[in-house]
């Protein structure tokens, strides 16, 4: 259709030069065949159709290969003269046109367009759809392609989009400049195509993401729908209209500071699977103590809850970043009445304090001036851009919640590593104690740094298993764990969780577990048990050895022999 | 009254009046058919395939075809005389059958023209 569009406003834009061009040949054609001429011998002659037709294109074109076919009469000449100025105007009128139609933004947009819609109807493999271009989908983008997802992206604003091309994502990240809220776009970014598997939308405006989710669920009740919401309320709008994977970070920071607070080992966990090592540094582990929380907004509120369910003991500190700098003109905390403030909350004896407002710079300032009163406080800060990590680093802050990191972590997880986030909400069920065993049980096989990586029991990923399950055969994971240099030893694995075809799982399976084809597992390991394993469960000759003993024998001999 | 339907009316009926105006007549006998009713029909033609352009219906799509089928066939009766004319050697009596008749075949895509553009103002009901 939109093809369509680019043809109709040529066709609108030059209907009239069209007419124009006619009219003035049409009229100077005829002049020329009806005016009588004289030809060398000074004989009376009428040019022809053919002579007038060219004599006016190279006219009209101000090429002038002068009078043909004999020299004119004044009666011609007068007739050309005239000619000249229509004929040459109509010309110049209609190229004019065209070269303005050439730069006209409405069929650079349709243009755009055309192209945009053509790219993503040639997406063969899965794709998402991530709605705004800033940090934080930036950060998804890199990391959604590093493991070779397409990704297509709606953005309001052109400029974005035009810094979207500049970086050069590999997969190429297919981008429009679009109304994000309007379900024409999100047809037009592919939400009905089958290999559409997600669609991510995770700006700062609640109501906006609300709109768009409940639009994609209209349009394709299939796809994965990750938005972010920062209120209690409106998670239950997302809740009731069917959506699960909500990411509301001030929640999950809360979490994440519960968990760190009272089952410390379920936090190392958790810091593994975003990519941080088993080995807690002291300045790493929160103390135990006092807390105090500054800014009481929706993180504030969220971290109370979290540090009440751990049972600390914590104070507030009222503040609201927007109040604050209009009442002191000024983004930063810190005057002798801000000292005082910090000073009556009790920051001389508490252990840590919290900057939990929406600026950066007053969070930045408060763990600055309270480091003042207290030299030894553990300080912990809320960053809300990326951007601003360098000073957050520069001025020595013991623990930074990036909510932009955050948030893009979890919607990577969600959309590329959906077992590995599922093995996270099974683990926030667990006690402290089972963590402790499970990271023992780590440390113990994989060192301080394993490899956490999901895979599934389908042809394309475990060639040599899915075949040989498909041929009756069963296999348990303890096989699966043995090392390629000997079978009879085991390798640095570790099975983690199992979900099988009904979304049923299994944590820490142990080695009895039946292999089934379309499980998928997600498994701990050294880096080279990762690619032994890998090889294992892809190489024939490989599989064969560890799970019967010998090599895979093959061809029409080897059966002779059998029978 | 609609000005716009006066005005592509106009052309459209004369785009196929001028047309049987040169078809008609001897097939051999170029007395019969004038050089300068083949060019005016040629340029009212080109008029109207413009007038016909942007709509976007479906009618107007098959208008607009039907207006470039004549203005193909009678481009090719002018070529065709052009050649003979001046580049065959025996002259226009060579090309007359053809020419005549490829301008017949454009007068069969102007009848058809006409009777779907009244078609059309038929089913108007303003």
């Amino acid at each position: 259709m939109h093809s369509n569009n680019i043809l109709w406003i040529i066709i609108r834009r030059m209907r009239t030069p069209f007419l124009v061009i006619i009219l003035t040949f049409s009229i100077t054609i005829i002049g020329l065949v009806l005016i009588p001429g004289v030809d060398a011998n000074g004989k009376p002659y009428h040019m022809n159709f053919l002579d007038a037709f060219y004599f006016v294109s190279f006219m009209a074109s101000t090429i002038g290969f002068g009078e043909i076919p004999y020299e004119f009469t004044y009666a011609q000449r007068l007739w050309v003269l005239f000619s000249i100025y229509v004929a040459v105007i109509g010309w110049f009128y209609a190229i004019g046109t065209l070269v303005a139609l050439i730069q006209d933004k409405k069929l650079l947009t349709e243009l755009k367009i055309s192209k945009f819609t053509k790219r993503v109807a040639s997406l063969k493999e899965p794709f998402v759809i991530i709605l705004g271009y800033n940090h934080t989908t930036k950060e998804l983008i890199n990391k959604l392609s590093q493991d070779g997802k397409r990704i297509v992206v709606i953005d309001k604003n052109q400029d974005k989009v035009d810094e979207l091309e500049l970086e050069n994502f590999i997969p190429e990240v297919y981008a429009i400049s679009a109304d994000t809220t309007a379900p024409d776009t999100l047809r037009l970014a592919g939400i009905k195509k089958r290999n559409c598997k997600a669609l991510i939308t995770l700006f700062d405006n609640d109501f906006k993401n609300t709109k768009v989710a409940l639009l994609a669920k209209l349009l394709n009740k299939n796809i994965n729908i990750v938005v972010k919401s920062t209120t209690k309320e409106q998670t239950e709008h997302l809740r009731n209209l069917g959506i699960k994977n909500i990411i509301d970070p001030f929640l999950l920071v809360a979490n994440r500071f519960g968990l760190a607070l009272s089952k410390p080992n379920l936090w190392i966990l958790e810091m593994l699977i975003f990519g941080h090592d088993l080995y807690i540094r002291d300045y790493e582990a929160l103390p135990k103590g006092k807390y105090i929380i500054c800014g009481y907004g929706r993180m504030g509120k969220a971290l109370r809850e979290a540090l009440d369910k751990a049972n600390v003991e914590c104070a507030f500190i009222d503040l609201k970043s927007a109040v604050h700098k209009s009442k002191k003109q000024s983004a930063i905390f810190g005057d002798a009445e801000d000292y005082n403030t910090l000073l009556e909350a009790g920051t001389k004896e508490a252990s840590a304090i919290i900057s939990a407002t929406k600026d950066d710079l007053i969070n930045l300032t408060i763990l600055l001036t309270a480091k003042k009163i207290n030299p030894n406080i553990y300080t912990i800060a809320r960053e809300n851009t990326i951007d601003d990590i360098t000073i957050f680093n520069s001025a020595k802050i013991d623990r930074v919640y990036i909510l932009e990191e955050i948030i893009s972590e979890h919607a990577h997880k969600l959309v590329s590593k959906p077992l590995t986030y599922r093995f996270l909400q099974e683990i926030y069920k667990q006690s402290d104690e089972w963590g402790k065993n499970l990271t023992n049980k780590l440390k113990k096989e994989t060192n301080y740094n394993p490899e956490i990586f999901e895979i599934r029991v389908v042809k394309s990923q475990a060639f040599a298993l899915t075949n040989y399950l498909k041929d009756g055969h069963s296999v348990n994971l303890g096989l699966l764990a043995r090392s390629l240099e000997d079978r009879t030893k085991r390798s640095n694995i570790l099975f983690l969780m199992v979900k099988n075809r009904k979304e049923e799982v299994t944590l820490l399976p142990d080695d009895n577990y039946e292999v089934k084809v379309s499980d998928r597992i997600l498994v701990a390991s050294t880096y080279e048990a990762k690619n032994d394993f890998l090889t294992l469960i892809n190489n024939y000759n490989e599989f064969f050895y560890v799970v019967e003993g010998h090599d895979y024998k093959f061809g029409i001999l080897n059966k002779l022999l059998k029978d | 009254m609609n000005a716009q339907k006066v005005i592509s009316g106009f052309f459209i009926i004369l785009a196929m009046t001028l047309n049987f105006g040169f078809f008609y007549g001897d097939i051999d006998n170029f007395s019969h058919h004038s050089p300068y009713e083949l060019f005016v029909a040629i340029v009212v033609n080109f008029i109207a395939t413009i007038l016909k352009l942007g709509d976007k219906t479906q009618l107007g799509s098959v208008l607009l075809a039907t207006s470039l089928v004549a203005d193909i066939q009678l481009i090719a009766a002018a070529v065709v005389w052009g050649i003979s004319l001046y580049v065959a050697d025996n002259g226009i009596q060579d090309g007359a059958q053809i020419i005549v008749s490829l301008s017949g075949g454009a007068l069969l895509a102007n009848f058809v023209s006409v009777i779907l553009f009244m078609g059309d103002t038929l089913k108007s009901k303003r």
